[in-house]
């Protein structure tokens, strides 16, 4: 798919990007040549079946994994090539997660949590951080709840402590992996909006791993992969006409 | 037996550590009744005294070493069969779901703590022979010994071996009790890290170690006043002393996790070392486990040391003044003591087995939460000072807890065998503490060097796991 927009106006983007995994006649490429770009400010949803390659896009993305070959980009940062360490402060400074089972820390309680991102970086938040998240607490409902620990949270309050934490250093881009798909749909629905609101509100670029339509009518955009190619995008649609999209790619498959 | 060999060689790779230890007491143990065989004879042959009473106090002496490593042993293998049951909870969880009943799992696995016992005390006992064996073979051959009617084996060797198999058995039965609070429903749970209170209230244990523990000072208390007259007052002190140190080892949980936090604390306020202090204290009941079996080693040993110091330095001060009192004392004691200090120090082996397994453990049952830490911009290096500072926090409040226990016992030792004499010679009824300042720098030294060490291998494994793996759903 050609980038139509400048450089600029995308957060992350990769080009002709290809990761195999094993080798010899056992290897299975799960991404092939992909090329895509995640809009700035923007909440967009990556779809497709399970084996679409989604997640491999998403890790290599995120500086997880290191694709074969191609190039990814954060911002104007060419992130292929660069060493763990590099890699790790990357992550650390401009990407945020939210993952389908919190992957929140049992051992620290929900502030611990919360501030993790800049205990890792050996620093205070200083004032201006300090009140955002101080607000981010309060506007997520777990001002209450900071010195629990993540187990005496339901699940959806512990998404909505992993989203604070992701969204407590503001990055420049947080990518959640299936972030509903261990919640009930109200708790689901809650989490979507907060994640729609905080790319509305605030301009955070926000990519979705989803397969679920519902969560994906969320997003301003939709990408959808199949057997690692980018096979089709939606601009913002309702959840029927991204079903009927993910329904083609399955009888494609 | 066959059900037991089987669920053994599934889960082999579990086992390694109470494999080890097993063979560890098991082994010391058949060398420690050769050696007293051997020696017997070679006294009854010297004519140095009478055959049977040598043999009698010789095997006591050996029979206390060795209950020492057994009980650490089993603390250890307690331990570990807690650890591997905590990463199976899983799988419990699924036979339970298809019908298995909890009381039969936990059968299984002490099954496997059987097989653990046989295969470590059998290959214990056989490297003990032949070390043993070889020893004697080299003192001979090189003159150093006589050649007398050696007895090859020594008959009463099957005792440890056989008492091996039972602790170990019975230790992995103790540990596999958690199997019982693994319910079906965790099988369908969700993959979130569910997370486990292992700390319940033991009102009978814990009331049996704190009335041991207060009794047993009590007691080491008369000791000391009754030593102000004779001599005496040592066995009335060691009593005591028995008590409320195994009242302090029964009623560790009280007490070790907050001084386990304390010495967390002592690390930094970064990252990995808040992170590394809470990681300790996730299972306060296995740090603590792993923690007492170094304390009770160190504990002894510098009892041992510092009774002997402050014994040395009243007999020196005496000798000061009337040089011909108690000839050869200090010659023996400084014969004696180092031996048996090696002796009870075994023990502190078998307990830094402990060590490495707990940390080696911790880390693979963690592996999603480190991918995780990586993926947040965790760095190797953070990891690498997390798990090191984990090792360190045990290894160095194990030293520092075992020492001070040992400054306190040593001394009441001397003051309970020595009050009396003291007076005599100087008017004074109070024996001042010598305190063994090398052998304290040495051992801190080793606990540091120790917790490196035991390091390595966790961290080489926790830097490898990629965090990629963090993102997998289980």
């Amino acid at each position: 798919m050609p980038l139509s927009k400048t450089r600029e106006d995308y957060v992350a983007r990769v080009e002709n990007l290809t990761k195999s995994f094993g080798g010899g006649s056992g290897v299975v490429v799960a991404l092939d040549a992909v090329s895509i770009g995640i809009e700035r400010g923007k909440f967009t949803a990556i779809m497709g079946p399970s084996g679409s390659g989604k997640s491999t896009l998403m890790h290599v993305m995120a500086g997880l994994d290191s694709p074969t070959s191609g190039q990814a980009w954060l911002g104007e940062t060419e992130i292929s090539h660069l060493d763990d360490m590099e890699l790790t402060l990357l992550r650390r400074r401009r990407i945020g997660f939210v993952f389908q089972s919190y992957n929140l820390v049992p051992t620290l309680d929900v502030r611990g949590n919360i501030y993790l991102p800049f205990e890792l970086d050996s620093r205070r938040p200083n004032e201006q951080e300090q009140q955002r998240v101080e607000q981010l607490i309060v506007s997520l409902g777990l001002a209450n709840r900071l010195s629990h620990r993540p187990h005496e949270l339901s699940g959806g309050q512990q998404q909505r402590v992993a989203i604070a934490r992701a969204l407590a250093t503001q990055p420049d881009l947080i990518f959640a992996d299936e972030p509903t798909g261990n919640l009930d749909s109200h708790s689901g629905r809650e989490v979507l909006a907060i994640l729609s609101a905080a790319s509305l509100d605030t301009g955070q670029s926000v990519a979705m791993v989803t397969h679920d339509p519902i969560a994906a009518s969320y997003a301003d955009r939709v990408i959808f992969l199949a057997d690692g190619t980018v096979v089709h995008e939606l601009p913002r649609s309702t959840p029927k006409r991204i079903s009927e999209q993910m329904l083609s790619l399955e009888r494609l498959a | 037996m066959n059900a037991s060999l089987a669920s053994f060689r599934a889960n082999r790779r579990e086992h390694g550590a109470s494999i080890t230890v097993a063979a560890l007491s098991s082994g010391f143990g058949v060398l420690l009744l050769q050696v007293t065989g051997m020696l017997a004879t070679y006294i009854n042959h010297q004519r140095l005294a009478q055959h049977d009473t040598t043999q009698a106090a010789l095997t006591i002496l050996a029979v206390v070493f060795l209950v020492i490593s057994i009980y650490v042993g089993s603390i250890v293998t307690t331990n570990t069969f807690a650890t591997v049951i905590a990463g199976r909870r899983k799988s419990i969880a699924l036979m339970r779901l298809v019908g298995a009943t909890s009381q039969s799992l936990r059968a299984s696995v002490a099954g496997e703590g059987f097989v653990v016992g046989i295969i470590g005390a059998l290959v214990g006992a056989v490297a003990g022979l032949v070390v043993s064996l070889a020893a004697l073979a080299i003192l001979v051959g090189t003159r150093f010994l006589p050649e007398f009617a050696y007895p090859l084996v020594n008959p009463y060797i099957f005792a440890p071996i056989v008492v091996v198999v039972l602790t170990t058995w019975a230790a992995s039965w103790v540990g596999a009790r958690r199997v019982l609070l693994v319910t079906p429903l965790e099988a369908v749970g969700s993959a979130g890290e569910s997370s486990v209170r292992e700390t319940r209230s033991r009102p009978v244990r814990n009331t049996v170690a704190i009335f041991m523990f207060v009794i047993g000072i009590g007691i080491v208390g008369l000791g000391l006043v009754l030593g102000q007259n004779s001599v005496f007052g040592l066995p009335v002190a060691f009593v005591g002393g028995l008590g409320s140190f195994v009242g302090l080892t029964l009623g560790a949980h009280l007490f070790m996790p907050s001084i386990l936090r304390l010495v967390g604390g002592l690390f930094g306020g970064s990252a990995p070392a808040k992170l590394a202090a809470q990681n300790s204290l996730r299972y306060p009941e296995r740090s603590t486990r792993t923690t007492i079996g170094l304390v009770i080693g160190v504990a002894l040993v510098t009892t041992l040391t510092v009774a002997s110091q402050t014994f040395a330095a009243l007999i020196q001060s005496a000798q000061a003044g009337s040089p011909q009192l108690f000839p050869g004392a200090t010659a023996i004691l400084a014969i004696i003591l180092p031996t048996f200090g090696g002796l009870i120090g075994f023990s502190i082996i078998i307990a830094a087995v402990g060590v490495v397994n707990n940390l080696s453990l911790s880390v693979v049952q963690r592996s999603k939460e480190l991918g995780l830490l990586r993926a947040l911009g965790f760095s190797t290096q953070q990891v690498r000072s997390m798990i090191l500072i984990e090792s360190a926090q045990m290894t160095i409040t194990a030293s520092v807890f075992g020492l001070l226990l040992g400054l306190f016992y040593g001394w009441a030792g001397a003051q309970s065998l020595l009050g009396s004499v003291s007076r005599r010679f100087s008017g004074v009824g109070f024996v001042p503490l010598a305190v063994p300042w090398l052998f304290i720098i040495v051992t801190l030294v080793v606990a540091v060097l120790f917790a490196t060490v035991a390091s390595i291998a966790p961290i080489q494994r926790a830097v490898r796991l990629s965090p990629v793996a963090a993102l997998a759903v289980e």
